[in-house]
């Protein structure tokens, strides 16, 4: 190459290099969603731009798998963003580790009567309230009308599919078995816990070994596939090879427009006579400790959960919105998918949210994963499992 | 020596001394300027306090209040009222007071506290209980004070002088003004009170004296002059390593002595290595266990080196026949997973593994067997991984092997042939013999990569289950990002890593020269 | 069994069998990538067949439809970044590389064994092994999250690598011109510029050539440096398409197929030289 075309080369390079690195002024918000959650939430933002040309919202949106982690590594160092978006269940650890900022000066009563308790209280911890909700989350059971005539009422239900289905190559139904999320609600529904009310583990008890031979069981007998996961379950659902999918509201967007399904609340377990319970989160707008203009970056806050923009997310993502008023909407209101998500929510358990939460995961999926597959036996793992956690602390 | 050829070497050797000093007093200057500054500010914040305690105003430049306890509301205990005390009685906070807010409700929460705010304007805030009140206090921002160019200037005249002076007098005085000239520099230091710099700076006095009357100085400066032209053409390399290879290298090292926890560095000594080496407290079957990760490591590399040599020299021996049909197809088509990038590779077979309806249980179920859920026990997920890797890994060993085969000359088979020698006999007494040279740099090349080989582990298996699939980068990696930024705790592991490269390598070497001496 | 002579029929069709069968296994896991890339549906191979039941091309429409905060086309905008940065690593790392590298071959001078074997060193040795460091300092100076960082980071790859793989090349080219030119009186830049650089361009290009391939591929660096969905490369977006919680191996491989086919054709162009430059390298330090 030639030395002026090497240099305008270099020139060329630098000059891009250059312009997409200026740093740009406004409120930046990260969130994980996609598709028409997404959608939703660029349009309340396109609504606030129109209102504030001067402190403009920019959206960045990130892989979902290590969000969290990236969120809590780029703000101590100023590189993260101004507000970003997750479930309730990090916040007792972003707030004692100085990644958020408490928000409470600028709630008052009013403002905070906006949303149901049950979310907003979520998001309080250490005495502080550290983020607005946005919406609730939890598992229901998907179900293919065109294989279960009826919503199960019961998981004696669900397992008298299973030889029907058999002959199809497929289960009965499918959830994530192989993660505690997906395993909560036979665990609620056995009576057992993580944590007790005081906060204090509770991991190994005879209800939650029952709960977990329960689940081990599931899969023994053919009912629901091993190690299960969201990919695979939309899979299965897609092609008739499972009747029922016990998932989150995420899992809509994953079924073909072909296949016809309903959703129902999830079914009382059998041997308990108690139906179900899964973790409901609360999916919030955060502000971190770091964020350069606080008070701008909270009138963001506020009008990402007004009522209105609740509506739009209610009616464009079918979001389970925490604002009381939203469900005057007549069509927030008619949509019987928010009121069975809406209906589970009331009867389901609250996600931890303190620190000690985040040891649990991983240990009680490889728990889990181990009694699924016949390599170790409930009451010893919970056992074991109790002791390694009580040790990481 | 002439005077001027004497003034002209002194110079030289107190200009390349005055760098090195300068770069120390600076450095000095930086860390003595910050911490005097924090001080400063700390000292200004709780003094403020202590005075609105006592019934007084804050200090000038100090804002300062009292805070009313909290009126918590009815329904969301976690909403507070607060009311600041003000000469003309009680009033509400305003939009901008919402730091004394913050603060008075960490006061609440965890009790007095003095320190810098994290945001690098400088300020500090002080915190304490006052009667049935809260005082709280906050410094101005501030700069830190300039860098001294003058006082720079001036030292380094006044030694330049020293030496130039000592230089012209000749003999010893020559010695003698540059010892003093450069030792001048550590004035400004010691009026600092940076004891180390100062030190540091006298050693390098002392140091070029002793090498001046050595004749170091003096040879030193004349190989840097021969060889100039080569330094010339080496330099931009050179400061590009040192910049951005030999600068984070030292720095992870040095982060390795260092606890990381709410962004704030404490130095730990050796408590990383040996938290690492020790294996944490945990049982050596504990998939966190430094030596258990290491096993998996060595074994991870052992059985991948094992099977890209044994895949690729008998696809290479196949290869290397004269009779062979499409050679050439055959050889574009075995190369292909060395062409395709490597993190799609990965990706791809971790698609392959997946769940109960992956390809790999496809194809299991098609033979009449059951699935296997590969990620969820040790072995088949470690399976796994060897697989991916051995798919990816053989062509570059085959590519190898069949490039020393090329180069036998045909007439020592033939040869061999006519003395009656069997098949076996050429191979171990031809072949092998002439693919030994070629093999055991690949095989040590082959086995750093596969040592450190993220992108397999990270993308197929993850470390499932349970972290017991992880190698050493993978663990190191997840110290860093993915169990609360423990980077002191990454940055030795990386170290350890190195060490055991740097042994491999030298130990490695070893064993290749003295095939090489064999054959 | 000289290399020459033709064995029994018997092991002849045994051999080629099973060559076809090595060759079949290792096409497999790629037909199944391009099958996917163009059979509608999200999911990974729910059959074990390579042939795909029904064609569309609606993963490359999705793919290059993706788009961003600000209605850009994601897709098209990594491909950008991926280009800028590998071929800024590319330039940046020959630019610095290619004196040094002759310096190396030949020139004599102290140290020169020593800087050899550093440069062998740090090119062996993996980049992920300075992640940390390079994430603290790039977080200090304010360089995470930009493209200028990400081909810093690059570079500490891409400059040994260039400096040893050129040098390598400088070493076979003879030394006759240069002397016939020195008692010329040419000075040794003039020497370098006017006679090594344009014979060294065939070496120049390859190294540049596997500097940008390597750039191009790099995966981990960019996925823990980059935040902004605006700043990733090629290789970030491929792997978010087939996150844990919602998978679509359809966009995974129309991408795979995209990103790998430019480098593949590379590849196969470059490899002889590939495989002497790196193994000559480690025969001779």
């Amino acid at each position: 190459m030639t030395r002026p075309g090497l240099l305008a080369l270099l020139a060329v390079v630098a000059c891009t290099g250059a312009c997409t690195d200026a740093p740009k002024p406004g409120i930046t918000l990260w969130h994980s969603y996609s598709g028409a959650e997404r959608t939703a939430l660029e349009t309340t933002a396109a609504h606030w731009n129109t209102d504030h040309p001067d402190a403009p919202l920019m959206l960045v949106a990130m892989p979902h798998d290590g969000f969290a982690d990236k969120v809590t590594s780029a703000i101590p160092g100023g590189n993260g963003p101004d507000l970003f978006i997750y479930a309730h269940d990090r916040v007792g650890a972003w707030a004692e580790a100085g990644v958020l900022e408490p928000i409470e000066f600028y709630v008052d009563d009013a403002r905070a009567d906006r949303f149901s308790s049950d979310a907003i209280d979520r998001l309080a911890y250490h005495g502080s309230l550290w983020g607005l909700p946005l919406t609730q989350k939890a598992l229901v059971l998907y179900y293919r009308t065109d294989l279960v005539a009826t919503a199960p009422a019961t998981t004696d239900d669900l397992v008298k599919l299973a030889p029907k289905m058999k002959e199809r190559d497929g289960f009965a139904f499918a959830y994530s078995n192989v993660d505690l999320y997906g395993h909560a609600p036979w665990l609620h529904a056995f009576g057992g816990t993580v944590m007790d009310d005081t906060g204090t583990l509770a991991i190994a008890s005879p209800e939650a070994a029952n709960a977990m031979a329960f689940a081990r069981d599931l899969v023994a007998t053919g009912v629901v596939p091993a190690n299960a996961d969201n990919p695979l379950e939309a899979s299965l659902f897609n092609a008739g090879r499972v009747a029922a999918v016990m998932s989150g509201p995420w899992f809509a967007t994953d079924i073909r427009k072909d296949v016809p399904w309903a959703v129902a609340t999830l079914p009382i377990v059998s041997p308990t006579g108690r139906p179900a319970a899964p973790y409901f989160s609360t999916e919030g707008v955060l502000m971190s400790a770091r964020a350069r203009d606080k008070d701008a970056a909270f009138a963001v806050m506020d009008t990402l959960t007004s009522d209105a923009a609740a509506v739009t997310r209610a009616q464009i993502a079918r979001q389970v919105v925490p604002n009381v008023h939203a469900w005057d909407d007549a069509k927030v209101a008619a949509d019987p998918f928010l009121r069975v998500f809406r209906t589970q929510i009331a009867h389901s358990v609250p996600m931890p949210k303190t620190p000690v939460m985040r040891m649990v995961w991983t240990p009680y999926a490889d728990a889990l994963g181990e009694v699924i597959s016949g390599r170790a036996e409930p009451g010893a793992k919970l056992n074991n499992l109790q002791d390694a956690i009580q040790k990481l602390k | 020596m002439s005077t001027a050829d004497l003034l002209r070497r002194q110079l030289r050797d107190f200009a390349a001394a005055a760098v090195i000093a300068v770069l120390f007093a600076s450095c000095a200057f930086v860390a003595g300027r910050n911490s005097d500054l924090a001080e400063h500010q700390l000292g200004l914040a709780s003094r403020s306090v202590d005075q609105l305690i006592a019934g007084g105003e804050a200090l000038p430049t100090v804002t300062g209040a009292l805070v009313a306890p909290a009126t918590p509301s009815v329904a969301h205990p976690y909403l507070r009222h607060r009311q600041l005390r003000t000469p003309s009685g009680w009033r509400d906070l305003q939009p901008s007071e919402k730091w004394m807010y913050d603060a008075v409700t960490r006061f609440d929460r965890e009790g007095a506290f003095t320190e810098l705010v994290p945001d690098g304007t400088g300020r500090a805030i002080a915190v304490r209980a006052a009667e049935e009140t809260t005082a709280i206090a906050i410094t101005s921002p501030t700069t830190p004070a300039p860098y001294p160019f003058l006082v720079m200037i001036g030292v380094l005249g006044l030694g330049l002088a020293l030496t130039a002076a000592g230089s012209l007098v000749g003999g010893r005085a020559a010695n003698l003004g540059a010892l003093a000239g450069i030792a001048a520099l550590a004035v400004p230091t010691a009026l600092w009170h940076a004891w180390i710099a100062t030190t540091a700076i006298a050693l390098v006095a002392a140091g070029v004296t002793l090498a001046q009357h050595a004749r170091l100085t003096d040879r030193l400066s004349d190989g840097l002059v021969r060889h100039r032209t080569a330094l010339g053409f080496l330099m931009p390399a050179m400061i590009a390593m040192f910049v951005l290879v030999a600068a984070p290298f030292l720095i992870g090292i040095v982060l390795g002595f260092y606890d990381h926890s709410h962004n704030t560095w404490t130095f730990v000594g050796l408590a990383n290595f040996g938290e690492i080496l020790s294996g944490g407290g945990k049982q050596l079957d504990d998939p966190l266990n430094f030596w258990f990760i290491l096993g998996v490591t060595v074994l991870w590399t052992l059985a991948n080196v094992i099977l890209h040599v044994t895949i690729g020299v008998a696809l290479a021996l196949v290869l290397s026949r004269t009779w062979l049909r499409g050679k050439g197809i055959f050889r574009m088509l075995l190369i292909l997973p060395w062409a395709i990038p490597n993190y799609i590779t990965a990706l791809m077979w971790h698609g392959m593994f997946q769940g109960e309806y992956g390809a790999m249980n496809s194809i299991l179920h098609h033979a009449g067997l059951s699935g296997v859920s590969w990620f969820s026990s040790w072995a088949t997920a470690f399976s796994a991984n060897v697989i991916t890797n051995t798919w990816l890994g053989f062509p570059f060993m085959m590519v190898v092997a069949l490039g020393a085969l090329e180069s036998i000359p045909k007439e020592l088979y033939e040869a061999a042939s006519v003395d009656g020698a069997s098949a076996w006999q050429r191979f171990r007494h031809i072949t092998l013999p002439h693919l030994r040279p070629a093999l055991g740099p690949a095989v040590a090349l082959g086995s750093i990569w596969t040592f450190n080989m993220f992108n397999v582990i990270y993308l197929v298996s993850g470390g499932a289950p349970g972290g017991s699939t992880n190698i050493l980068v993978t663990d190191a990696f997840h110290w860093a990002f993915e169990r609360g930024e423990r980077y002191g705790m990454a940055a030795a592991e990386a170290t350890i890593i190195f060490l055991i490269l740097l042994l491999w390598t030298v130990f490695g070497n070893r064993v290749v020269k003295s095939k090489d001496a064999d054959a | 069994m000289a290399m020459n002579r033709k064995p029994r029929l018997a092991f002849l069709i045994a051999a080629h069998v099973l060559l076809i069968v090595v060759v079949a296994v290792v096409l497999y896991p790629v037909m199944l990538v391009c099958k996917k890339a163009f059979e509608p549906g999200r999911d990974f191979a729910l059959s074990a067949s390579p042939i795909p039941t029904d064609v569309t091309l609606d993963h490359f429409h999705d793919l290059f439809d993706k788009r961003g905060g600000h209605g850009e086309l994601l897709f098209l905008r990594h491909a950008f970044n991926s280009i800028i940065v590998a071929l800024a690593t590319t330039v940046f790392g020959v630019a610095i590389s290619c004196t040094a590298a002759y310096a190396l071959s030949r020139f004599r001078f102290p140290g020169r064994k020593a800087g050899l074997t550093t440069f062998l060193v740090v090119q062996m040795f993996p980049a992920t092994l300075l992640l940390l460091p390079l994430y603290v300092i790039l977080n200090k100076i304010g360089l995470l999250n930009s493209i200028t960082g990400l081909v810093l980071v690059y570079s500490t790859t891409a400059i040994p690598f260039c400096v040893w793989t050129l040098k390598g090349y400088f070493d076979s080219l003879p030394r006759e011109l240069e002397e016939a030119a020195r008692i010329d009186g040419a000075s040794t830049w003039m020497i370098f510029r006017r006679i090594m650089l344009p014979l060294a361009r065939p070496g120049l290009a390859v190294t540049a050539l596997f500097s940008f391939m390597t750039a191009w591929n790099e995966f981990i660096m960019a996925d823990t440096f980059m935040t902004d969905e605006s700043k990733y490369t090629l290789p970030v977006l491929i792997n978010s398409s087939v996150g844990a919680f919602s998978a679509d191996y359809g966009l995974f491989a129309a991408g795979a197929v995209i990103t790998s086919v430019p480098v593949m054709i590379a590849f196969y162009v470059l490899q002889k030289y590939l495989v002497g430059g790196l193994t000559a390298g480690a025969v001779k330090g």
